[in-house]
């Protein structure tokens, strides 16, 4: 189930997160981000100067593709489990891309009833290219409460 | 000859900037991601939660900017426009959940300017650090961004 909780004993090493797709990217979406992040560089924006810039057309913002990633996160550790995220962008995502994203728990450690799990993550576009790559830090509960 | 970024910038700290978190701005944001989240877009669950209220998504900090600030004066010190900005890499460090309300100060350094030539030429990567601490002086979180300028 989605939003269910994910404790930090159910977690073996080698686990795969649900992956979670995102997408067709369409300009709409990267307007709404434009808004929402306060990034309005042109370049998400307009076709003419994306052309100018020596791009094919607009593209993505990074930071969406990072918000999809954190989401993949997020739906399975909990929204306020993350701890650290930290990314790559590998390559352009550009309109019409869908995006997967994925992980994978990479280890775990327990220090003073704080249960962490350390996580690969990385997103990649329908030709299965990777467009993002990362670690993620995630803190869970544990059934002992 | 490849354009130089001003190294000069490196250690430069930039004018602090307070942000108060606003319960629209977490939802507009969960929105345009796409994330339907009730934790990210519905009061009463965020109420029924441990944390009390909604609470924003990890990257929500990027949206921190100083209103005031205008960085096109900044890009041309640095020996570049906006036009050839591209996002390299990014970091997120949360020391607890954000909520509405948060009232936090921001202090960015930039921290490192080097350049590097890879497959498609001659690239300057730009390291730019932000610590967000709220009223009591606590840490509330961190981020390190990469900006890559295509020179």
């Amino acid at each position: 189930m989605k939003y269910s909780r994910t404790y930090a004993e159910d977690v073996k090493v080698g686990d795969e997160l649900p992956p979670l797709v995102k997408g067709p990217i369409q300009q709409i979406q990267l307007t709404r981000y434009a808004g929402a992040s306060g990034d309005f560089n042109p370049i998400h924006q307009d076709h003419e100067f994306a052309k100018a810039a020596g791009m094919d057309d607009v593209f993505a913002h990074g930071m969406l593709s990072m918000g999809f990633v954190a989401q993949c996160v997020t739906d399975w550790a909990g929204p306020a489990a993350v701890r650290k995220l930290g990314v790559r962008f590998a390559a352009i995502v550009r309109l019409k891309d869908t995006v997967t994203c994925r992980g994978r728990v990479l280890g775990k450690s327990s220090k003073d009833d704080v249960h962490l799990v350390e996580l690969e993550i990385w997103a990649e576009n329908q030709r299965g290219e990777k467009v993002v790559t990362g670690k993620a830090t995630v803190a869970l509960p544990s059934r002992d409460g | 000859m490849p354009i130089q970024l001003n190294k000069a910038l490196i250690g430069r700290e930039l004018q602090p900037f307070v942000v108060t978190i606003e319960r629209g701005k977490i939802k507009e944001f969960a929105r345009a991601i796409g994330d339907a989240n009730p934790l990210y877009l519905d009061d009463r669950a965020g109420q029924a939660s441990e944390w009390g209220d909604i609470v924003a998504p990890p990257t929500f900090m990027t949206t921190f900017r100083d209103a005031a600030g205008d960085n096109t004066d900044f890009l041309r010190e640095l020996g570049t426009d906006i036009s050839r900005l591209l996002h390299g890499e990014q970091e997120f460090e949360l020391h607890r959940p954000l909520r509405p309300g948060d009232t936090l100060l921001c202090r960015s350094r930039i921290v490192d300017i080097y350049e590097k030539t890879g497959r498609s030429g001659p690239m300057g990567f730009v390291v730019r650090e932000t610590v967000a601490t709220d009223k009591t002086g606590e840490i509330a979180g961190a981020m390190r961004h990469i900006t890559v300028v295509r020179l």
